[in-house]
C-alpha cells in the first residue's frame, strides 16, 4: 500500500514536470518555487509522500546503476555479440543483402514521412528543459552510483579482511567519473543558455519544427559512431572468433552503412515533401502504401534469401497457372459483375467457396492431388466472387474488380514461388533470419497485413450482408477463442500436413500466415468499436448526397473509425511487436532467445544472461515507446476535425 | 377575392408545371406500428411545400422516404419520372437529383468545410477538383460564409454549419430540396440566419419540401401549406386558407396551440 502511494506521488511529479511546461491552452505556468509548494508540499501528509516517491525513485536508479556498473557484468558478451543479436546465423559475406532491405524500408519510410508528416513544432523552450532535465539526471546518476570496486594489479578486485569488496573514495570515484560530469555539465549549461535566451514573453512561443529535431538527434547519433571510442566489438564468422577491442571508433562496416540509411532517410523525405505539393501526390501516395504492403515480404523472401529459381519449372508450371487463374478468374468475375446477374451470382460464389474449402479438406485426406497455390487460388477466388456484387454498374467500377484481381493473384503466386524456392543464401542452421532482424521484420509484416485484413473482418461484421458477417463474426470469434501460441504451433505443425508432398510453406511463411490471422481478428474488434461510434446521421448525410457504399465507407466511415481506434490500434501494434518473443517456442530465433540461450551458450560467456536480457528489454522499450509517443502525437493531430 | 379563391388560383398557378413529387397510398411501418397511413400528394417543379403537424405525425418519415432513407412498404413514390424501387441504380440517381438537410446538420467532422462541398460533386458527378472547389465557394458566397472554407465543422456555430450543409447540398444541383427541421436544433439566434438562405433559395425557383416548425417562414415564402397528423394529411391549402380559414377541426386545434 506504501509502496503504491510512493509510486503515485513520483508519477504526479513526472506528470507534473511534463504539463508544467505549458500548451498554448493552459494558464501562464507558475514560478518554480510556488509551483513546488502547490503541488508537492501543501500539507505535511503530501510533503511526506513528495519525499518519501524521491527517495524511493533515487533507490531504483541507484539499484539499477550498480546493477549495469557491477564489476560482475561482462558486457562484452552483449558487445561482441551484437551481430548475433541483430540478425543471427545471416553469413557476414551476405550482409549487404540486409542492408539492402534495411535502406529499401527506410527509403520508404522516409517518402511516407515527407508526403504524410506534419508533425508540428516544438518550443525552444521546451527543449531547452530536456536538455536540462538529462543534464541533471546525469548527474544524479553519477553521484547515486556507489564507487567503484579497486581491482588489484592482477585485475581481479581485493576484499579487505572481513571479506567485503574495497572500493574506492567518493571524492575519488567523482574525479574519475570526470568525462559524465563534463557531458551532465554542458547539457545543463546549453539548457539554462536556451531557457534564459528564450524566457521573455516574446520569444517564449518560438518553436523549431519536430521534424528537424529529429533529424538533427539522429545525426547527431550517427555521427557518433564516427567519432565516440564506442569499441570495435565482434565476432568473425570466418575465424570463429570474438574481437573486443575498446577504446575504437564502431567498425567501418557498421557505421558506413548506418550513415547511407541516415542519407536515405532524410533524402526520400525531401523527396516526399517535393511531391507534397505537386500534381502526382495522389499517384505518389498510392504507390508508396502498395510498397509497403508488399515489399516487406518481397524482401524478406527475395532480396535476403535469394531464391535459386528452376527456370523449367517456372515456365512449365508455375507461370501458366498464375496466368489461368489471372485470365480465367478475371474472366469470371467480369461476367459475375453484369448488371443482370441477378441470384446466379450469388449461386456461383456459394459454389465456389465450398469447392474451394472442399478442396483443402481433400488435400488434408489425400483424396486428389492439388496444388497449395491453387488452393489459396481458388479460396481467394470465391471471395472475390461474393466480393462481385458491389462492383456490378459501369465499366469503370468492373475494371476495377478485375484488374484488382489480377493484381493480388500475380502478387501472390509470385510469392508463393519465391518462399517455396530453395534459398541460396549458405545457412548454418534451418531458418536464415535470427535476432531483432528476424523480430522486426516479423512484427513488420504481421501488422502491415493484418491492418488491412482487421478493416475488411471489421466491415465484414458490420454488413448488412448475412454471408459476410456470418464469416468475420465465426472466424473473429474462432481465433479470439484461441492462445496465441496454439495458433502458431497450428500453423508450423498442423500447417504442413495439409500440403501435398514435395511442396512445402517455409515454416517462417507459415507462422507469419497464423501470426497475421490472429492478429487481423483483434484489429477487427478494435476497428468495430470505432465503426460503432459513427453516429447514423453520417451514414444518412452521405447516402443524400448520392455516395456509393463504398465511397461511404471510404470517405466518411473509415476514417472517423480508425481515428476514434487509434489509441486500441496501437496498443495492439504494441503487443503484436511484443508477442514477437513467442516465436521462441515453436523454435524460432529471436532477439529474446538469442540473449536467453544463444548467447549463454558460448563457451567464452557461459551462463551470461543478465547483460544480454537487459539490453533487449531497452530496445523493446525503445520502440514501444516511440510507437506510444508518436501515437499520442497524432491523436493530439486528428482531434482537430473533432467536435 | 375570396380565400378559397386564392387557393384554387394558387393550384392554376401550379396545374401547368410538371409533376415533381408525385406519392400515391404511401404506407410506412415500424413493426406493428404504422407511420404513414395511405399518404398521397403531389408536388409541381418549382413548388415551396410546407409539411408541418404535431411531432409523431409523420412528417419527418415522409420526407426521409422520398430519398430513400426509409424505405416505404406500400403505395409509390415517384420523384422527377423516376420509380423508387429497390433497384439500386434509381435510388442512386434520385439521391442526386435529390439535396437534404437535416436537423442535425450531420456534417462530416473529419473534413473541412470545402471538402464537405466538393466530395460529391467530384466523386459523384466527377468533377474536376478546381472546378469543385470553385462552385462550392461561390456556394459558401451565397449562404453567407466564404471566409470560413478552410475549418472544420466542429469549429464553426450550428448556423453556419447549417448552412454549410445546405451548400453542400446545393453543390449537386439539385432539382429537389428536401429541408428536415431544419432549425429545430438552432438557438433562436441563429434561426434567422438559416431562414434568410433558404427564403433565398426559395425565391430562385427550385422545388422544395420544408418540415418545419417555423410558421412565419411557411407563412412568407410556402405555395402550399401540408397539414399531417397520425400518418396522414389532414389539410392542403394555400398560407392564407391555412391560417386564416382552415377547415379542419385538428389544423384549428395545432394552429391554437402553436400559434
Amino acid at each position: 500500500m506504501q509502496d503504491a502511494n510512493q509510486v503515485s506521488a513520483s508519477e504526479e511529479f513526472q506528470r507534473g514536470l511534463e504539463e508544467g511546461q505549458g500548451s498554448p491552452h493552459e494558464a501562464p505556468s507558475l514560478p518554480v518555487g510556488q509551483w513546488l509548494r502547490k503541488n508537492l508540499f501543501s500539507n505535511w501528509a503530501n510533503g511526506i509522500l513528495t519525499l518519501l516517491g524521491a527517495l524511493a525513485a533515487v533507490v531504483a536508479l541507484r539499484g539499477v546503476l550498480n546493477f549495469v556498473f557491477s564489476e560482475n557484468r561482462q558486457w562484452d558478451a552483449v558487445r561482441t555479440n551484437l551481430r548475433a543479436l541483430m540478425t543471427l546465423s545471416y553469413p557476414e559475406s551476405q550482409y549487404i543483402r540486409v542492408w539492402v532491405a534495411l535502406g529499401f524500408v527506410v527509403g520508404l519510410a522516409g517518402l511516407s514521412a515527407g508526403i504524410w508528416a506534419n508533425w508540428g513544432g516544438v518550443s525552444v523552450r521546451r527543449i531547452s528543459t530536456w536538455l536540462m532535465g538529462t543534464g541533471a539526471l546525469l548527474a544524479l546518476c553519477v553521484i547515486v552510483r556507489e564507487p567503484s570496486v579497486i581491482l588489484g594489479s592482477d585485475g581481479k578486485v581485493i576484499r579487505t579482511v572481513d571479506g567485503s569488496l574495497r572500493r574506492e573514495s567518493f571524492m575519488d570515484a567523482m574525479a574519475d567519473r570526470s568525462t559524465w560530469w563534463l557531458a551532465a555539465v554542458l547539457l545543463l549549461a546549453v539548457g539554462a543558455a536556451l531557457w534564459s535566451r528564450f524566457s521573455d514573453p516574446a520569444r517564449r512561443r518560438i518553436e523549431v519544427s519536430v521534424t528537424s529535431v529529429v533529424f538533427v538527434g539522429l545525426g547527431l547519433a550517427i555521427l557518433s559512431l564516427w567519432i565516440a571510442p564506442y569499441g570495435h566489438y565482434a565476432y568473425i564468422s570466418a575465424t570463429k572468433s570474438y574481437v573486443a577491442e575498446s577504446g575504437r571508433t564502431v567498425a567501418f562496416s557498421t557505421k558506413m552503412p548506418w550513415t547511407v540509411m541516415l542519407i536515405l532517410l532524410s533524402g526520400f523525405f525531401f523527396v516526399g515533401r517535393f511531391f507534397q505539393r505537386g500534381r502526382y501526390l495522389g499517384l505518389v501516395k498510392g504507390s508508396s502504401n502498395v510498397l509497403w504492403l508488399i515489399s516487406p515480404l518481397t524482401l524478406f523472401w527475395v532480396v535476403l534469401r535469394d531464391p535459386a529459381l528452376d527456370y523449367g519449372h517456372v515456365i512449365s508450371t508455375d507461370l501458366p497457372m498464375g496466368l489461368a487463374f489471372g485470365l480465367l478468374g478475371g474472366a469470371l468475375l467480369w461476367g459475375l459483375t453484369r448488371s443482370d446477374i441477378g441470384e446466379a451470382g450469388r449461386i456461383t460464389a456459394t459454389v465456389l467457396l465450398v469447392f474451394a474449402v472442399f478442396n483443402w479438406v481433400a488435400a488434408f485426406f489425400g483424396w486428389y492431388p492439388m496444388l497449395q497455390k491453387a488452393r489459396i487460388s481458388f479460396l481467394l477466388l470465391a471471395l472475390a466472387a461474393l466480393l462481385a456484387p458491389n462492383f456490378i454498374g459501369e465499366v469503370a467500377k468492373r475494371r476495377q474488380l478485375v484488374l484488382g484481381w489480377v493484381g493480388v493473384t500475380a502478387l501472390v503466386h509470385y510469392l508463393a514461388t519465391m518462399i517455396n524456392t530453395p534459398s541460396t543464401v549458405e545457412l548454418q542452421s534451418t531458418e536464415f533470419l535470427g535476432g531483432l532482424g528476424l523480430t522486426l521484420f516479423v512484427a513488420l509484416i504481421v501488422v502491415l497485413l493484418s491492418f488491412p485484413l482487421g478493416v475488411l473482418l471489421a466491415l465484414g461484421r458490420t454488413s448488412k450482408f448475412p454471408i459476410f458477417r456470418m464469416l468475420s463474426t465465426s472466424y473473429i470469434e474462432v481465433i479470439r477463442g484461441v492462445p496465441l501460441i496454439s495458433v502458431l504451433i497450428f500453423f508450423s505443425v498442423m500447417v504442413p500436413l495439409f500440403l501435398p508432398d514435395g511442396m512445402e510453406l517455409a515454416e517462417l511463411a507459415a507462422v507469419l500466415t497464423g501470426y497475421t490471422l490472429f492478429s487481423a481478428a483483434y484489429l477487427a474488434e478494435n476497428v468495430r468499436g470505432g465503426l460503432q461510434s459513427i453516429t447514423k446521421g453520417q451514414y444518412e448525410a452521405a447516402d443524400a448526397i448520392g455516395l456509393t457504399s463504398a465511397q461511404r465507407t471510404g470517405f466518411i466511415v473509415l476514417p472517423q473509425a480508425l481515428t476514434v481506434s487509434i489509441p486500441q490500434l496501437v496498443g495492439q501494434v504494441i503487443s503484436t511487436f511484443k508477442e514477437t518473443s513467442l516465436l521462441a517456442i515453436i523454435g524460432l530465433f529471436d532477439f529474446l532467445r538469442v540473449a536467453n540461450s544463444v548467447i549463454p551458450a558460448q563457451s567464452e560467456f557461459m551462463g551470461v544472461k543478465r547483460e544480454g536480457i537487459l539490453l533487449v528489454a531497452m530496445i523493446y522499450f525503445f520502440f514501444n515507446f516511440t510507437i506510444s509517443k508518436y501515437s499520442q502525437r497524432l491523436e493530439r493531430r486528428v482531434g482537430l476535425g473533432e467536435r | 377575392m375570396s380565400i378559397d379563391d386564392a387557393t384554387t388560383a394558387a393550384n392554376d398557378r401550379l396545374a401547368d408545371r410538371d409533376d415533381m413529387i408525385v406519392c400515391v397510398d404511401v404506407d410506412k411501418f415500424y413493426g406493428d406500428f404504422q407511420a404513414l397511413k395511405g399518404v398521397t400528394a403531389t408536388i409541381k417543379e418549382g413548388e415551396v411545400a410546407v409539411v408541418c403537424g404535431p411531432s409523431g405525425s409523420g412528417k419527418s418519415t415522409w420526407i426521409r422516404c422520398i430519398n430513400r432513407l426509409e424505405v416505404h412498404q406500400g403505395g409509390d413514390i415517384v420523384v422527377d419520372g423516376i420509380e423508387l424501387t429497390n433497384d439500386l441504380r434509381n435510388i442512386e440517381k434520385i439521391r442526386s437529383e435529390v439535396g437534404m438537410v437535416f436537423q442535425q446538420f450531420n456534417l462530416f467532422p473529419h473534413l473541412t468545410v470545402l471538402d464537405n462541398i466538393t466530395l460529391a460533386p467530384i466523386w459523384v458527378r466527377k468533377k474536376p477538383r478546381a472546378e469543385a472547389e470553385g462552385m462550392a465557394r461561390a456556394l459558401l458566397d451565397r449562404v453567407g460564409i466564404p471566409e470560413q472554407a478552410e475549418k472544420f465543422p466542429g469549429q464553426l456555430s450550428g448556423g453556419q454549419q447549417q448552412r454549410v450543409a445546405i451548400a453542400r447540398s446545393l453543390a449537386m444541383e439539385p432539382r429537389v430540396m428536401l429541408f428536415d427541421e431544419p432549425t429545430s436544433a438552432l438557438d433562436p439566434e441563429m434561426i434567422k440566419e438559416v431562414l434568410d438562405v433558404m427564403k433565398e433559395l426559395a425565391r430562385s425557383g427550385i422545388t422544395m419540401m420544408v418540415v418545419t416548425h417555423e410558421m412565419g417562414f411557411a407563412r412568407e415564402v410556402a405555395d402550399r401549406i401540408m397539414f399531417m397528423e397520425g400518418g396522414e394529411i389532414v389539410e392542403v391549402g394555400t398560407p392564407e386558407h391555412f391560417f386564416t380559414n382552415p377547415t379542419e377541426d385538428r389544423t384549428k386545434l395545432f394552429l391554437s396551440q402553436i400559434l
